[in-house]
Protein backbone atom coordinates (compact mmCIF):
# COMPACT_ATOMS: atom_id res chain seq x y z
CA UNK A 1 0.00 0.00 0.00
CA UNK A 2 1.30 3.43 -0.94
CA UNK A 3 1.78 6.02 1.81
CA UNK A 4 -1.24 8.15 2.61
CA UNK A 5 -0.59 11.73 1.58
CA UNK A 6 -3.86 13.35 2.55
CA UNK A 7 -6.57 12.09 4.89
CA UNK A 8 -9.81 13.20 6.49
CA UNK A 9 -10.48 11.85 9.98
CA UNK A 10 -14.06 11.73 11.18
CA UNK A 11 -14.96 15.22 9.99
CA UNK A 12 -18.27 17.03 10.42
CA UNK A 13 -19.42 20.09 8.55
CA UNK A 14 -22.74 21.86 8.91
CA UNK A 15 -23.63 24.76 6.62
CA UNK A 16 -25.32 27.79 8.11
CA UNK A 17 -29.02 27.00 8.18
CA UNK A 18 -28.37 23.58 9.71
CA UNK A 19 -27.69 21.74 6.49
CA UNK A 20 -25.53 18.82 7.52
CA UNK A 21 -23.08 18.36 4.64
CA UNK A 22 -20.51 16.03 6.19
CA UNK A 23 -21.09 13.68 9.07
CA UNK A 24 -18.22 11.68 10.52
CA UNK A 25 -16.47 11.43 7.19
CA UNK A 26 -13.13 9.64 6.85
CA UNK A 27 -11.12 9.30 3.68
CA UNK A 28 -7.57 8.22 2.79
CA UNK A 29 -5.77 9.48 -0.29
CA UNK A 30 -2.86 7.27 -1.27
CA UNK A 31 0.12 8.83 -2.95
CA UNK A 32 0.46 8.34 -6.71
CA UNK A 33 -2.91 6.68 -7.21
CA UNK A 34 -6.20 7.61 -8.82
CA UNK A 35 -9.06 7.85 -6.35
CA UNK A 36 -12.68 8.36 -7.38
CA UNK A 37 -15.03 9.88 -4.83
CA UNK A 38 -18.28 8.44 -6.03
CA UNK A 39 -21.63 9.73 -4.90
CA UNK A 40 -25.01 10.95 -6.13
CA UNK A 41 -25.70 14.62 -6.80
CA UNK A 42 -26.08 16.74 -3.71
CA UNK A 43 -24.35 14.25 -1.45
CA UNK A 44 -21.73 16.74 -0.30
CA UNK A 45 -18.87 15.78 -2.63
CA UNK A 46 -17.94 19.39 -3.35
CA UNK A 47 -18.02 20.22 0.37
CA UNK A 48 -15.58 17.39 0.97
CA UNK A 49 -13.22 18.61 -1.76
CA UNK A 50 -13.29 22.12 -0.30
CA UNK A 51 -12.02 20.61 2.95
CA UNK A 52 -9.13 18.93 1.16
CA UNK A 53 -7.47 22.22 0.22
CA UNK A 54 -8.41 24.13 3.34
CA UNK A 55 -11.18 26.27 1.84
CA UNK A 56 -13.55 24.96 4.49
CA UNK A 57 -12.50 23.99 7.97
CA UNK A 58 -14.12 20.97 9.61
CA UNK A 59 -16.20 21.69 12.70
CA UNK A 60 -15.15 18.37 14.16
CA UNK A 61 -12.41 15.93 13.22
CA UNK A 62 -9.27 16.82 11.31
CA UNK A 63 -7.47 16.81 8.00
CA UNK A 64 -4.06 15.14 7.95
CA UNK A 65 -1.45 16.08 5.37
CA UNK A 66 1.63 13.85 5.30
CA UNK A 67 0.28 12.30 8.48
CA UNK A 68 0.26 15.58 10.41
CA UNK A 69 -2.76 17.70 11.30
CA UNK A 70 -2.91 20.74 9.05
CA UNK A 71 -2.64 24.35 10.16
CA UNK A 72 -5.04 27.03 8.90
CA UNK A 73 -2.53 29.87 9.24
CA UNK A 74 -2.19 31.91 6.09
CA UNK A 75 1.35 30.76 5.30
CA UNK A 76 0.56 27.13 5.99
CA UNK A 77 -2.57 27.38 3.85
CA UNK A 78 -0.56 28.74 0.94
CA UNK A 79 1.96 25.92 1.21
CA UNK A 80 -0.91 23.42 1.41
CA UNK A 81 -2.66 24.83 -1.65
CA UNK A 82 0.60 24.83 -3.58
CA UNK A 83 0.83 21.09 -3.00
CA UNK A 84 -2.88 20.27 -3.33
CA UNK A 85 -4.49 21.76 -6.44
CA UNK A 86 -8.27 22.00 -6.67
CA UNK A 87 -10.07 22.35 -10.01
CA UNK A 88 -13.66 23.54 -9.61
CA UNK A 89 -16.50 22.01 -11.59
CA UNK A 90 -17.48 25.23 -13.37
CA UNK A 91 -14.44 26.68 -15.19
CA UNK A 92 -16.04 30.14 -15.32
CA UNK A 93 -15.77 30.19 -11.52
CA UNK A 94 -12.03 29.87 -11.81
CA UNK A 95 -10.98 31.81 -14.91
CA UNK A 96 -10.85 35.47 -13.97
CA UNK A 97 -8.45 36.82 -16.54
CA UNK A 98 -9.22 38.09 -20.02
CA UNK A 99 -6.48 36.02 -21.60
CA UNK A 100 -5.67 32.33 -21.30
CA UNK A 101 -1.96 32.94 -20.88
CA UNK A 102 -2.46 35.45 -18.08
CA UNK A 103 -4.90 33.23 -16.27
CA UNK A 104 -2.48 30.31 -16.19
CA UNK A 105 0.33 32.57 -14.98
CA UNK A 106 -1.68 33.61 -11.89
CA UNK A 107 -0.88 30.61 -9.65
CA UNK A 108 2.89 30.43 -10.33
CA UNK A 109 3.27 34.18 -9.70
CA UNK A 110 1.38 33.82 -6.40
CA UNK A 111 3.83 31.08 -5.45
CA UNK A 112 6.49 33.75 -5.64
CA UNK A 113 8.15 32.59 -8.84
CA UNK A 114 9.92 35.10 -11.07
CA UNK A 115 8.33 36.16 -14.34
CA UNK A 116 10.86 34.02 -16.20
CA UNK A 117 10.08 30.89 -14.20
CA UNK A 118 6.37 31.60 -14.43
CA UNK A 119 6.60 31.83 -18.22
CA UNK A 120 8.26 28.44 -18.29
CA UNK A 121 5.56 26.97 -16.04
CA UNK A 122 2.83 28.41 -18.27
CA UNK A 123 4.46 26.92 -21.38
CA UNK A 124 4.75 23.51 -19.74
CA UNK A 125 1.15 23.59 -18.51
CA UNK A 126 -0.07 24.60 -21.97
CA UNK A 127 1.92 21.72 -23.46
CA UNK A 128 0.69 19.22 -20.85
CA UNK A 129 -2.92 19.93 -21.78
CA UNK A 130 -2.18 20.26 -25.50
CA UNK A 131 -3.63 23.75 -25.64
CA UNK A 132 -0.67 25.77 -26.93
CA UNK A 133 -2.79 27.25 -29.75
CA UNK A 134 -5.13 28.75 -27.15
CA UNK A 135 -2.39 30.70 -25.36
CA UNK A 136 -3.19 34.09 -26.87
CA UNK A 137 -6.94 33.62 -27.02
CA UNK A 138 -9.53 35.50 -25.02
CA UNK A 139 -10.97 33.40 -22.19
CA UNK A 140 -14.56 34.23 -23.10
CA UNK A 141 -14.19 32.91 -26.65
CA UNK A 142 -13.41 29.35 -25.58
CA UNK A 143 -15.75 26.37 -25.59
CA UNK A 144 -16.64 24.66 -22.31
CA UNK A 145 -14.15 21.86 -22.94
CA UNK A 146 -11.39 24.35 -23.73
CA UNK A 147 -12.20 26.41 -20.63
CA UNK A 148 -12.02 23.28 -18.56
CA UNK A 149 -8.57 22.48 -19.84
CA UNK A 150 -7.39 26.03 -19.23
CA UNK A 151 -8.72 25.79 -15.66
CA UNK A 152 -6.76 22.57 -15.15
CA UNK A 153 -3.64 24.11 -16.73
CA UNK A 154 -3.92 27.00 -14.26
CA UNK A 155 -3.66 24.49 -11.41
CA UNK A 156 -1.04 22.25 -13.04
CA UNK A 157 1.22 25.28 -13.56
CA UNK A 158 1.56 25.32 -9.76
CA UNK A 159 2.97 21.76 -9.83
CA UNK A 160 0.69 20.25 -7.19
CA UNK A 161 1.47 16.81 -5.79
CA UNK A 162 -2.24 16.09 -5.45
CA UNK A 163 -4.66 17.16 -8.15
CA UNK A 164 -8.30 17.26 -7.08
CA UNK A 165 -11.01 17.63 -9.71
CA UNK A 166 -14.71 18.23 -9.09
CA UNK A 167 -16.79 16.43 -11.73
CA UNK A 168 -14.04 16.76 -14.35
CA UNK A 169 -16.10 15.26 -17.17
CA UNK A 170 -19.30 17.27 -16.58
CA UNK A 171 -20.30 19.18 -19.68
CA UNK A 172 -17.72 17.53 -21.94
CA UNK A 173 -18.53 15.53 -25.07
CA UNK A 174 -17.19 11.99 -25.54
CA UNK A 175 -14.05 13.19 -27.30
CA UNK A 176 -13.48 15.85 -24.68
CA UNK A 177 -13.72 13.24 -21.94
CA UNK A 178 -11.25 10.95 -23.72
CA UNK A 179 -8.74 13.78 -24.20
CA UNK A 180 -9.09 14.87 -20.60
CA UNK A 181 -8.51 11.35 -19.29
CA UNK A 182 -5.40 11.02 -21.45
CA UNK A 183 -4.01 14.25 -20.05
CA UNK A 184 -4.77 13.20 -16.48
CA UNK A 185 -3.18 9.80 -17.04
CA UNK A 186 -0.02 11.56 -18.25
CA UNK A 187 -0.02 13.55 -15.04
CA UNK A 188 -0.36 10.43 -12.95
CA UNK A 189 2.52 8.80 -14.82
CA UNK A 190 4.55 11.84 -13.85
CA UNK A 191 3.78 11.07 -10.23
CA UNK A 192 0.78 13.27 -9.43
CA UNK A 193 -1.87 11.86 -7.11
CA UNK A 194 -5.33 12.27 -8.62
CA UNK A 195 -8.65 12.60 -6.83
CA UNK A 196 -11.87 13.19 -8.68
CA UNK A 197 -15.43 13.53 -7.54
CA UNK A 198 -18.02 12.06 -9.87
CA UNK A 199 -21.43 10.45 -9.99
CA UNK A 200 -20.42 8.46 -13.08
CA UNK A 201 -19.88 4.87 -11.91
CA UNK A 202 -18.70 3.72 -15.36
CA UNK A 203 -15.98 6.37 -15.40
CA UNK A 204 -14.90 5.44 -11.87
CA UNK A 205 -14.86 1.74 -12.76
CA UNK A 206 -12.74 2.04 -15.89
CA UNK A 207 -10.42 4.71 -14.60
CA UNK A 208 -9.84 4.73 -10.86
CA UNK A 209 -7.43 2.59 -8.82
CA UNK A 210 -9.52 3.07 -5.73
CA UNK A 211 -13.07 4.19 -5.02
CA UNK A 212 -14.71 5.85 -2.05
CA UNK A 213 -18.48 5.54 -2.13
CA UNK A 214 -19.98 8.59 -0.62
CA UNK A 215 -23.51 9.23 0.50
CA UNK A 216 -25.29 11.62 2.86
CA UNK A 217 -22.09 13.16 4.12
CA UNK A 218 -20.21 9.96 4.89
CA UNK A 219 -17.91 7.56 3.08
CA UNK A 220 -19.80 4.27 3.16
CA UNK A 221 -16.84 2.26 1.94
CA UNK A 222 -13.41 2.89 0.49
CA UNK A 223 -11.31 0.26 -1.23
CA UNK A 224 -10.12 -1.28 -4.48
CA UNK A 225 -12.33 -0.35 -7.41
CA UNK A 226 -13.56 -3.80 -8.43
CA UNK A 227 -14.22 -4.98 -4.90
CA UNK A 228 -16.18 -1.88 -3.94
CA UNK A 229 -18.18 -1.57 -7.15
CA UNK A 230 -19.14 -5.26 -7.09
CA UNK A 231 -21.06 -4.62 -3.89
CA UNK A 232 -24.61 -4.20 -5.16
CA UNK A 233 -26.21 -3.44 -1.83
CA UNK A 234 -23.69 -0.73 -1.11
CA UNK A 235 -24.27 0.96 -4.45
CA UNK A 236 -28.00 0.76 -3.99
CA UNK A 237 -27.73 2.35 -0.57
CA UNK A 238 -25.72 5.18 -2.13
CA UNK A 239 -28.32 5.69 -4.90
CA UNK A 240 -25.82 4.54 -7.54
CA UNK A 241 -25.99 1.80 -10.15
CA UNK A 242 -23.56 -1.00 -10.95
CA UNK A 243 -21.14 -0.15 -13.80
CA UNK A 244 -22.41 -1.66 -17.06
CA UNK A 245 -19.26 -3.74 -17.56
CA UNK A 246 -19.73 -5.38 -14.17
CA UNK A 247 -23.44 -5.75 -14.85
CA UNK A 248 -22.67 -7.84 -17.94
CA UNK A 249 -20.00 -9.91 -16.22
CA UNK A 250 -22.30 -10.61 -13.30
CA UNK A 251 -25.13 -11.57 -15.66
CA UNK A 252 -22.78 -14.05 -17.35
CA UNK A 253 -22.01 -15.69 -14.05
CA UNK A 254 -19.17 -13.56 -12.70
CA UNK A 255 -15.42 -13.67 -13.18
CA UNK A 256 -12.44 -13.67 -10.89
CA UNK A 257 -10.91 -10.70 -12.72
CA UNK A 258 -13.65 -8.80 -14.51
CA UNK A 259 -12.62 -6.71 -17.55
CA UNK A 260 -11.99 -3.05 -16.76
CA UNK A 261 -12.64 -1.64 -20.22
CA UNK A 262 -14.87 -2.18 -23.21
CA UNK A 263 -11.88 -3.54 -25.20
CA UNK A 264 -11.05 -6.05 -22.48
CA UNK A 265 -14.65 -7.23 -22.44
CA UNK A 266 -14.70 -7.60 -26.23
CA UNK A 267 -11.46 -9.61 -26.15
CA UNK A 268 -13.00 -11.86 -23.58
CA UNK A 269 -16.13 -12.32 -25.66
CA UNK A 270 -14.06 -13.11 -28.77
CA UNK A 271 -12.19 -15.84 -26.91
CA UNK A 272 -15.49 -17.18 -25.67
CA UNK A 273 -16.88 -17.02 -29.19
CA UNK A 274 -13.96 -18.90 -30.77
CA UNK A 275 -14.29 -21.68 -28.20
CA UNK A 276 -17.98 -22.15 -28.81
CA UNK A 277 -17.60 -22.11 -32.59
CA UNK A 278 -14.85 -24.67 -32.52
CA UNK A 279 -16.90 -27.44 -34.08
CA UNK A 280 -18.56 -25.39 -36.80
CA UNK A 281 -17.53 -25.69 -40.41
CA UNK A 282 -18.16 -22.27 -41.92
CA UNK A 283 -15.05 -20.12 -42.28
CA UNK A 284 -14.41 -17.78 -39.41
CA UNK A 285 -13.46 -14.20 -39.85
CA UNK A 286 -9.70 -13.94 -40.08
CA UNK A 287 -8.25 -12.74 -36.83
CA UNK A 288 -6.30 -9.52 -36.98
CA UNK A 289 -2.67 -9.92 -38.09
CA UNK B 1 -19.52 45.00 -28.76
CA UNK B 2 -18.91 41.28 -28.90
CA UNK B 3 -17.82 41.44 -32.55
CA UNK B 4 -15.62 44.48 -32.04
CA UNK B 5 -13.95 42.70 -29.17
CA UNK B 6 -13.43 39.60 -31.25
CA UNK B 7 -11.62 41.60 -33.93
CA UNK B 8 -9.43 43.22 -31.30
CA UNK B 9 -8.31 39.77 -30.16
CA UNK B 10 -7.79 38.22 -33.56
CA UNK B 11 -6.60 40.94 -35.96
CA UNK B 12 -3.20 40.78 -37.65
CA UNK B 13 -1.85 43.68 -35.58
CA UNK B 14 -2.81 42.29 -32.16
CA UNK B 15 0.84 41.59 -31.33
CA UNK B 16 2.00 45.09 -32.23
CA UNK B 17 2.92 47.37 -29.39
CA UNK B 18 -0.20 49.23 -28.16
CA UNK B 19 1.81 52.45 -27.90
CA UNK B 20 2.31 52.34 -31.67
CA UNK B 21 -1.44 52.11 -32.22
CA UNK B 22 -2.04 54.82 -29.66
CA UNK B 23 0.46 57.03 -31.49
CA UNK B 24 -1.28 56.52 -34.82
CA UNK B 25 -4.80 56.94 -33.44
CA UNK B 26 -3.84 59.90 -31.25
CA UNK B 27 -1.95 61.57 -34.10
CA UNK B 28 -4.84 61.14 -36.49
CA UNK B 29 -7.26 62.46 -33.86
CA UNK B 30 -5.09 65.49 -33.33
CA UNK B 31 -4.90 66.13 -37.10
CA UNK B 32 -8.66 65.80 -37.53
CA UNK B 33 -9.38 68.19 -34.69
CA UNK B 34 -6.81 70.88 -35.47
CA UNK B 35 -6.29 70.91 -39.25
CA UNK B 36 -8.71 72.14 -41.95
CA UNK B 37 -11.41 69.46 -41.93
CA UNK B 38 -12.54 69.41 -45.55
CA UNK B 39 -9.18 68.17 -46.80
CA UNK B 40 -7.81 66.47 -43.67
CA UNK B 41 -10.98 64.49 -42.97
CA UNK B 42 -10.94 62.39 -46.15
CA UNK B 43 -7.19 61.68 -45.81
CA UNK B 44 -7.64 60.56 -42.22
CA UNK B 45 -10.47 58.26 -43.30
CA UNK B 46 -8.24 56.86 -46.02
CA UNK B 47 -5.37 56.21 -43.58
CA UNK B 48 -7.74 54.56 -41.08
CA UNK B 49 -9.13 52.38 -43.83
CA UNK B 50 -5.62 51.40 -44.95
CA UNK B 51 -4.50 50.63 -41.40
CA UNK B 52 -7.64 48.80 -40.25
CA UNK B 53 -8.72 46.94 -43.35
CA UNK B 54 -5.56 46.55 -45.43
CA UNK B 55 -3.15 46.45 -42.49
CA UNK B 56 -4.83 44.71 -39.57
CA UNK B 57 -7.07 42.64 -41.83
CA UNK B 58 -10.34 43.67 -40.21
CA UNK B 59 -13.36 43.54 -42.56
CA UNK B 60 -14.51 46.97 -43.76
CA UNK B 61 -18.00 46.06 -42.56
CA UNK B 62 -16.75 45.84 -38.98
CA UNK B 63 -15.20 49.27 -39.26
CA UNK B 64 -18.48 50.57 -40.67
CA UNK B 65 -20.43 49.01 -37.80
CA UNK B 66 -18.29 50.65 -35.15
CA UNK B 67 -18.70 54.02 -36.86
CA UNK B 68 -22.41 53.58 -37.53
CA UNK B 69 -23.76 54.50 -34.11
CA UNK B 70 -21.90 57.80 -33.60
CA UNK B 71 -22.33 58.38 -37.35
CA UNK B 72 -26.10 58.14 -37.00
CA UNK B 73 -26.10 60.77 -34.25
CA UNK B 74 -24.03 62.95 -36.52
CA UNK B 75 -26.45 62.62 -39.43
CA UNK B 76 -29.48 63.48 -37.35
CA UNK B 77 -27.87 66.73 -36.27
CA UNK B 78 -26.95 67.80 -39.79
CA UNK B 79 -30.29 69.41 -40.80
CA UNK B 80 -29.99 71.89 -37.94
CA UNK B 81 -26.71 73.12 -39.34
CA UNK B 82 -27.80 73.28 -42.99
CA UNK B 83 -31.09 75.06 -42.32
CA UNK B 84 -31.14 78.44 -40.71
CA UNK B 85 -34.08 79.95 -38.91
CA UNK B 86 -34.64 83.68 -38.89
CA UNK B 87 -37.62 85.94 -38.26
CA UNK B 88 -37.49 87.49 -41.72
CA UNK B 89 -37.11 84.43 -43.93
CA UNK B 90 -38.47 81.66 -41.72
CA UNK B 91 -36.72 78.36 -42.26
CA UNK B 92 -34.20 78.67 -45.06
CA UNK B 93 -31.42 76.73 -46.68
CA UNK B 94 -28.10 78.53 -46.45
CA UNK B 95 -24.93 77.77 -48.40
CA UNK B 96 -22.88 78.88 -45.44
CA UNK B 97 -24.80 76.42 -43.32
CA UNK B 98 -24.04 73.69 -45.82
CA UNK B 99 -20.33 74.42 -45.61
CA UNK B 100 -20.43 74.38 -41.81
CA UNK B 101 -22.28 71.08 -41.91
CA UNK B 102 -19.70 69.56 -44.24
CA UNK B 103 -16.87 70.71 -42.02
CA UNK B 104 -18.46 69.32 -38.89
CA UNK B 105 -19.21 66.10 -40.69
CA UNK B 106 -15.66 65.65 -42.02
CA UNK B 107 -14.08 66.51 -38.69
CA UNK B 108 -16.33 64.25 -36.62
CA UNK B 109 -16.14 61.29 -38.95
CA UNK B 110 -12.35 61.49 -39.04
CA UNK B 111 -12.18 61.65 -35.25
CA UNK B 112 -14.59 58.74 -34.85
CA UNK B 113 -12.60 56.70 -37.36
CA UNK B 114 -9.33 57.29 -35.49
CA UNK B 115 -10.89 55.93 -32.32
CA UNK B 116 -12.56 53.07 -34.16
CA UNK B 117 -9.15 51.97 -35.41
CA UNK B 118 -7.86 51.86 -31.85
CA UNK B 119 -10.78 49.88 -30.41
CA UNK B 120 -10.79 47.41 -33.29
CA UNK B 121 -7.08 46.59 -33.16
CA UNK B 122 -6.21 46.68 -29.45
CA UNK B 123 -7.37 43.89 -27.11
CA UNK B 124 -8.06 44.73 -23.49
CA UNK B 125 -4.96 42.98 -22.13
CA UNK B 126 -2.78 45.34 -24.16
CA UNK B 127 -4.40 48.27 -22.35
CA UNK B 128 -3.56 47.11 -18.83
CA UNK B 129 0.21 47.69 -18.89
CA UNK B 130 -0.29 50.90 -20.82
CA UNK B 131 -2.76 52.24 -18.24
CA UNK B 132 -0.40 51.27 -15.43
CA UNK B 133 2.39 53.20 -17.12
CA UNK B 134 0.09 56.18 -17.51
CA UNK B 135 -0.30 56.18 -13.73
CA UNK B 136 -3.68 54.48 -13.25
CA UNK B 137 -3.59 52.65 -9.86
CA UNK B 138 -3.30 48.88 -9.95
CA UNK B 139 -6.63 48.17 -8.16
CA UNK B 140 -8.52 50.24 -10.74
CA UNK B 141 -6.90 48.34 -13.61
CA UNK B 142 -7.67 45.03 -11.89
CA UNK B 143 -11.31 45.94 -11.38
CA UNK B 144 -11.54 47.07 -14.98
CA UNK B 145 -10.17 43.76 -16.26
CA UNK B 146 -12.33 41.71 -13.90
CA UNK B 147 -15.45 43.58 -15.00
CA UNK B 148 -14.46 43.04 -18.61
CA UNK B 149 -14.18 39.30 -18.02
CA UNK B 150 -17.45 39.12 -16.09
CA UNK B 151 -19.39 41.10 -18.70
CA UNK B 152 -19.16 38.12 -21.00
CA UNK B 153 -20.13 35.63 -18.30
CA UNK B 154 -23.20 37.69 -17.42
CA UNK B 155 -24.06 38.41 -21.04
CA UNK B 156 -24.13 34.67 -21.63
CA UNK B 157 -26.23 34.15 -18.52
CA UNK B 158 -28.65 36.86 -19.59
CA UNK B 159 -29.08 35.37 -23.04
CA UNK B 160 -29.67 31.82 -21.81
CA UNK B 161 -32.01 32.88 -19.01
CA UNK B 162 -34.11 35.09 -21.27
CA UNK B 163 -34.23 32.33 -23.88
CA UNK B 164 -35.44 29.92 -21.21
CA UNK B 165 -38.08 32.44 -20.18
CA UNK B 166 -39.17 32.97 -23.77
CA UNK B 167 -39.44 29.20 -24.23
CA UNK B 168 -42.04 29.25 -21.47
CA UNK B 169 -43.89 32.18 -23.07
CA UNK B 170 -42.44 34.69 -20.63
CA UNK B 171 -42.29 37.46 -23.20
CA UNK B 172 -45.82 37.24 -24.54
CA UNK B 173 -47.28 40.70 -24.19
CA UNK B 174 -46.01 43.77 -22.37
CA UNK B 175 -47.25 42.89 -18.90
CA UNK B 176 -45.68 39.46 -18.92
CA UNK B 177 -42.49 40.79 -20.54
CA UNK B 178 -42.04 43.33 -17.77
CA UNK B 179 -42.67 40.68 -15.15
CA UNK B 180 -40.17 38.29 -16.76
CA UNK B 181 -37.61 41.04 -17.11
CA UNK B 182 -37.90 41.77 -13.40
CA UNK B 183 -37.36 38.12 -12.57
CA UNK B 184 -34.40 38.02 -14.95
CA UNK B 185 -32.71 40.96 -13.25
CA UNK B 186 -33.37 39.50 -9.81
CA UNK B 187 -31.93 36.13 -10.80
CA UNK B 188 -28.88 37.77 -12.32
CA UNK B 189 -28.17 39.62 -9.11
CA UNK B 190 -28.49 36.50 -7.04
CA UNK B 191 -26.37 34.44 -9.39
CA UNK B 192 -23.73 37.13 -9.61
CA UNK B 193 -23.32 37.06 -5.86
CA UNK B 194 -23.12 33.27 -5.80
CA UNK B 195 -20.64 33.32 -8.66
CA UNK B 196 -18.53 35.89 -6.89
CA UNK B 197 -18.28 33.61 -3.86
CA UNK B 198 -17.25 30.66 -6.03
CA UNK B 199 -14.70 32.78 -7.88
CA UNK B 200 -13.20 33.65 -4.54
CA UNK B 201 -12.83 29.94 -3.74
CA UNK B 202 -11.26 29.34 -7.15
CA UNK B 203 -8.80 32.18 -6.69
CA UNK B 204 -7.97 31.08 -3.14
CA UNK B 205 -7.10 27.63 -4.49
CA UNK B 206 -4.36 29.39 -6.44
CA UNK B 207 -2.99 31.30 -3.44
CA UNK B 208 -4.76 34.60 -4.15
CA UNK B 209 -3.50 37.18 -1.66
CA UNK B 210 -5.37 40.30 -2.69
CA UNK B 211 -3.53 41.19 -5.85
CA UNK B 212 -4.34 39.72 -9.26
CA UNK B 213 -0.78 39.23 -10.46
CA UNK B 214 -0.48 37.91 -14.00
CA UNK B 215 2.21 37.89 -16.63
CA UNK B 216 1.90 40.84 -18.95
CA UNK B 217 2.24 40.21 -22.66
CA UNK B 218 5.55 41.33 -24.13
CA UNK B 219 5.28 43.78 -27.01
CA UNK B 220 8.22 45.11 -28.94
CA UNK B 221 8.40 48.58 -30.37
CA UNK B 222 9.44 48.44 -33.99
CA UNK B 223 11.51 51.44 -35.17
CA UNK B 224 10.39 51.09 -38.74
CA UNK B 225 6.72 50.90 -37.81
CA UNK B 226 7.10 54.05 -35.72
CA UNK B 227 8.84 55.74 -38.66
CA UNK B 228 5.99 54.62 -40.91
CA UNK B 229 3.39 56.01 -38.50
CA UNK B 230 5.36 59.27 -38.27
CA UNK B 231 5.53 59.68 -42.00
CA UNK B 232 1.84 58.79 -42.36
CA UNK B 233 0.94 61.50 -39.86
CA UNK B 234 3.19 64.02 -41.62
CA UNK B 235 1.60 63.14 -44.95
CA UNK B 236 -1.88 63.59 -43.49
CA UNK B 237 -0.90 66.98 -42.07
CA UNK B 238 0.75 68.08 -45.33
CA UNK B 239 -2.16 67.00 -47.53
CA UNK B 240 -4.58 68.60 -45.10
CA UNK B 241 -2.81 71.95 -45.09
CA UNK B 242 -1.68 72.18 -48.72
CA UNK B 243 -4.94 70.79 -50.01
CA UNK B 244 -6.79 73.43 -48.07
CA UNK B 245 -4.77 76.22 -49.73
CA UNK B 246 -5.44 74.69 -53.12
CA UNK B 247 -9.12 74.43 -52.30
CA UNK B 248 -9.22 78.06 -51.24
CA UNK B 249 -7.64 79.09 -54.59
CA UNK B 250 -10.11 77.03 -56.58
CA UNK B 251 -13.05 78.44 -54.66
CA UNK B 252 -12.03 82.08 -55.30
Amino acid sequence: MSPIILAARDIDYVYPGHVQALQGLSLDIEQGRKLAVLGPNGSGKTTLLLHLNGTLRPQRGEILFDGRPVSYQRRALNAWRSRVGLVLQEPDDQLFSASVYQDISFGPLNQGLSALEARERVQLALAALHIEPLADRATHMLSVGQKKRVAIAGILAMRPEVLILDEPTAGLDAQGVAQLLTVLEEQRQAGTTLVFATHDVDLAYTWADGVAVFCDGRVLRQGETVAVLSDRELLHAARLKTPWLLEIVQALGGLEQPPRSQEALLDLLRQFDSHSRHERTYPRRRPFR
Amino acid sequence: MHLTDQHAWTNRWRQHHPAEKLLLAGGLLLCSVTLPPLTTGPVVLLVVWLATVAGAGIPAAALGRVMAVPGAFLLTSMPFLVLSVSSSEGIAFSSQGLETALRVMARSLAAIASMAFLTLTTPVIAWAPLLRRLGVPQPIVEIMLLIYRLIFVFAEQTVTTSQAQAARLGYDGIRRSLHSLGLLVASLLERSLARMRRLEIGLAARNFDGELRVLQPIYELSPWRIALIGSALLTVAAVGLLGNQLLAKVMT
